[in-house]
């Protein structure tokens, strides 16, 4: 659910690089300094009044949400205020593990299909103090489900819920899979014994909201929403900031930072930084080298870490010429991605050799693709049945851009596509919307794009892109053995098991190269000393509450 | 002033067709090009089904007159319709705000363009063979030719992170008129944050006042009346203001119109570098995302401000210039 180039305009800026559409980069581009070492000067003044950290105020950079209401968000900028401000049954802690959040436990039936969840009984929305109970929650998400409320995300993350499918076609009035038990507790049946469903759970679609709120202000309940998040809405100013208050009866434990304000305007985000009007910044490509140079103050405040996302590059294989394996893999092998990565990334991030990213359950460090073999890429090319470069029609590569200039990587791997298989590779940019649509119906040969995970699961990348007849295997990629292998592992209930299936497909796909696999996401960021247990999650969490501030 | 009243009828008369013919050429760009919002929405997910789904609930799957009929429909009884973007809030309460801060700007930009550029054209004028002539015009025509993107991070250097005068950017208005409707009455003119958007506008436009000025002064210097003038002996501040500087600025009304369409062409990059939350950005981040409704309502809006503001100029001709009337039969 997560838009790519959105991501981009927050402080998620790894995937930017490789989608290389250099108009974006003036969002991020701050003055470059001559960073002689000379120390920056609290300046109370310039600040706007008062909004420095001493008042226990966080200040962070942040994009403008689509939406703050849970059944509608499905973009990485409006799940990370949705995450903070509502909750559901589960969530995922920092280290990534399925908790409880407003379900206390639960228990799934010896047949993996029916989940019994027992609700604390002290959680109460914001504002309204009312108390939580099972009939909020299937309340919530039947008006995720239903037809008028539009949700785009609903099917993805509630269809495996018996009924849901029925009532998102407008086919019922309610999910049968859903049944208040008593005031706590609630049973929800799904289709088959899917171990990935309560990681789906964890996604703003099944999140819990005030049906008393939205019955009586329909219009403008999302102005100050009751929620049962960490943080409380204080006011949202469209493209301007949005300010956060501490939930102190947070059943989790209360925040410590009593205030988080995001400021959306955007502009010279790492200038703001500098001048001490935020607390974080994230560090795009054209400042990393400075910020990385240890003479540099901003050095000992910078911090990178893994993102489970990916970009690649993508065949349709059904379209000539990769419609043939070999000139896929002679393709993936003609691209030296370690050197692009260090020249033209600036390491900003490392090569991808699996599907599934590091950090994601079922990673395989041993998966290898196609690697760089210009000697193979030309012999396979010619054991293809085009015989050679010249037997190959027209070729083609999409990516999202502005159309002046490709992306820097792109431009080297066609040129690299010259050099080591004599192919000439023509470019083509279209923007965002037109991308997707076309790539949908299947009209580019071959194409850059990225996935960046919403739950941690190996279904969430696999299963949802390999699968033939899934709707978003957009390389159209299509082999019997994977299929059996995702099929078999949607329902393995044995942990290690099905991540060996998973592991065993991901090798057969790398193999097959539908995928070249071309960088893991990494995030890159400026942290003030005083701001502790800022985390940078892999994805999407409620990560908040962690933030202490030091004075 | 005869003949005034009948032809602004007639100018008004003719501003439905004309906003008509601009609804008409902007819904068919934004409709038949590619893309559309629910497919811009819903990212790395897509399901062909659910899209066709949300098309049908949102009437996009609908012929292309017929959703123009409605949506002219909707608009005539008051509904600029919803924004995809910001599926809570309306259009106007999204559009109005923006412009807002993006009129407070380009006022205040304006003003300074026409506030430094007729001065230093009228200097130039008067001070023509000397060196102070050229000088004073290039100084300005050195900021002319720097674009946007080079000005506003060396500002950012040098007022930000040397001088820590001034905050990176962003708005706000520290003036709050609260007897005034939602957003007038938030005045940011008086914040320091709009000290570099209104530099970064509205320097490159003084070097192209200050031409204009001297070179419709040096005309009007040379005119008959100007020399009778001196000659009845009247003081030469006089002379200026009176006979020459009147005549001189007829032409600079006509620019104030064209540099309305140039400050709203450098809104978009001054306002994406300092992070101004305006119409600009609005624009730029509405087309991305095909934000039909909110493309629509601010296409529109602007095009009833330039045609308002063509209509008032034309009047204020009649007042600066009575030569001019506008009779039905004659031309021009």
């Amino acid at each position: 659910m997560i838009r790519l180039l959105q991501a981009t305009r927050g402080i998620v800026l790894s995937l930017l690089v490789v989608f290389g559409s250099t108009g974006i980069f003036i969002f991020n581009q701050g003055c470059s300094s001559d960073g002689n070492g000379e120390p920056i000067e609290q300046n109370g003044e310039s600040a706007d009044g008062g909004s420095t950290s001493a008042d226990g105020t966080l200040r962070v950079p942040g994009g403008d949400p689509v939406t703050l209401d849970p059944a509608l968000a499905g973009d990485a900028i409006s799940a990370t205020y949705v995450v903070e401000l509502f909750g559901g049954l589960v969530t995922i802690d920092k280290d990534l593990n399925v908790v409880g959040d407003i379900a206390e436990s639960w228990e799934i039936s010896p047949d993996g299909r029916v989940y019994t969840f027992h609700l604390r009984d002290n959680v109460v929305f914001h504002y309204s103090n009312r108390l939580v109970t099972a009939e909020d929650f299937k309340y919530s998400m039947e008006r995720a489900a239903d037809p008028q409320t539009a949700s785009i995300v609903a099917e993805a993350y509630l269809g495996d819920i018996v009924g849901a499918r029925d009532m998102i076609r407008g086919r019922a009035d309610e999910i049968s899979g859903i049944k208040v038990v008593d005031d706590f507790t609630l049973e929800i049946t799904i289709d088959e014994p899917k171990p990935y469903f309560l990681a789906k759970l964890t996604y703003p679609t099944a999140f819990v909201v005030d049906k008393d709120q939205i019955e009586s202000n329909p219009r403008n309940w999302l102005r100050k929403p009751h929620g049962t998040g960490p943080y409380k809405l204080k006011e949202w100013r469209l493209g301007e900031s949005i300010l956060l208050e501490a939930n102190d009866r947070y059943h989790l434990g209360a925040p410590s930072v009593k205030t988080v304000e995001f400021l959306l305007s955007g502009g010279s985000i790492l200038t703001m930084y500098q001048n001490n009007e935020l607390d974080v910044a994230g560090v795009s490509i054209n400042d990393i080298e400075r910020v990385q140079d240890p003479n540099d103050p901003l050095s000992d405040e910078y911090v990178s870490a893994d993102e489970l996302s990916i970009s690649y590059l993508g065949f349709n294989t059904q379209k000539p010429p990769f419609d043939d394996a070999n000139v896929r893999r002679a393709f993936g092998m003609a691209i030296d991605r370690e050197k692009i990565a260090e020249v033209l990334l600036m390491d900003m991030l490392p090569v991808a050799h699996s599907i599934m990213p590091p950090g994601l359950p079922g990673y395989n460090p041993d998966a290898r693709g196609p690697t760089y073999d210009p000697e193979q890429a030309r012999q396979l090319l010619a054991e293809s049945k085009y015989g050679g470069p010249g037997g190959l029609p027209k070729v083609t590569i999409t990516e999202i851009g502005g159309g002046a200039t490709a992306g820097s990587d792109t431009q080297a791997m066609i040129e690299m596509w010259k050099d080591n298989l004599g192919v000439e590779v023509e470019i083509e940019q279209t923007e965002e919307a037109t991308f997707w649509q076309d790539l949908d119906k299947g009209q580019y040969q071959m194409f850059t794009a990225g996935w960046i995970m919403d739950y941690p699961d190996p279904e969430d990348i696999l299963d949802i892109l390999f699968y033939s007849k899934s709707r978003q295997n957009n390389t159209r990629y299509s082999n019997a053995e994977v299929d059996a292998l995702l099929l078999q592992a949607r329902t393995e209930q044995d942990v290690a098991a099905r991540m060996a299936l998973y592991q065993q497909a991901e090798q057969i796909i790398l193999d097959e190269a539908p995928w070249i696999p071309l960088y893991y996401g990494r995030d890159h960021v400026v942290v003030k000393p005083y701001v502790k247990n800022y985390l940078l999650p892999p994805m999407v969490i409620p990560k908040l509450r962690y933030v202490t501030l030091e004075q | 002033m005869q003949g005034l009243l009948p032809y602004v009828v007639r100018r008004l008369a003719w501003a439905p067709v004309i906003l008509l013919a601009v609804s008409f050429i902007t819904f068919a760009i934004i409709r038949l090009g590619p893309g559309d919002p629910v497919s811009v929405a819903q990212g790395q997910y897509r399901d062909p089904e659910v899209l066709e789904r949300i098309r049908h609930t949102k009437g996009l799957d609908k012929p292309f007159l017929e959703q123009y009929g409605i949506y002219l429909k909707n608009v005539l009884h008051g509904d600029l319709g919803e924004s995809f973007r910001y599926p809570t809030m309306t259009v106007p309460e999204i559009i109005f705000r923006k412009m807002w801060v993006s009129a407070q700007i380009g006022i205040v930009a304006l003003a300074v363009i026409f506030g430094v550029g007729i001065p230093i054209g009228i200097y130039a004028a008067v001070k023509q063979g000397t060196w102070a002539d050229p000088f004073s015009i290039s100084v300005f025509l050195f900021f002319q030719s720097i674009p946007v993107l080079v000005t506003v991070p060396v500002m950012l250097l040098v007022f930000v992170l040397k001088l820590h005068w001034l905050p990176t950017g962003g708005w706000a208005c520290p003036v709050d008129l609260g007897f005034l409707p939602e957003p007038v009455n938030c005045i940011g003119v008086f914040d320091k944050r709009i000290i570099m958007p209104v530099l970064a506008l509205s320097l490159p436009g003084v070097a192209g006042v200050a031409r204009l000025t001297r070179a419709t002064t040096l005309s009007v210097l040379g005119e008959e009346y100007v020399r009778t003038a001196r000659a009845k002996g009247l003081r030469e501040f006089t002379v200026m203001s009176r006979h020459v500087a009147r005549n001189a600025l007829l032409p600079l009304v006509t620019v104030i119109g064209l540099s309305l369409a140039a400050l709203l062409e450098g809104a978009f990059f001054t306002e994406t570098l300092l992070g101004i939350p305006g119409i600009g950005r609005l624009a730029f981040e509405s087309v991305g995302e095909r934000d039909y409704d909110v493309i629509m309502a601010m296409t529109m809006v602007l095009a009833t401000a330039f045609i308002v503001a063509n209509i008032v100029i034309d009047i204020v001709y009649t007042f600066i210039d009575p030569r001019i009337r506008y009779e039905r039969q004659r031309a021009g």
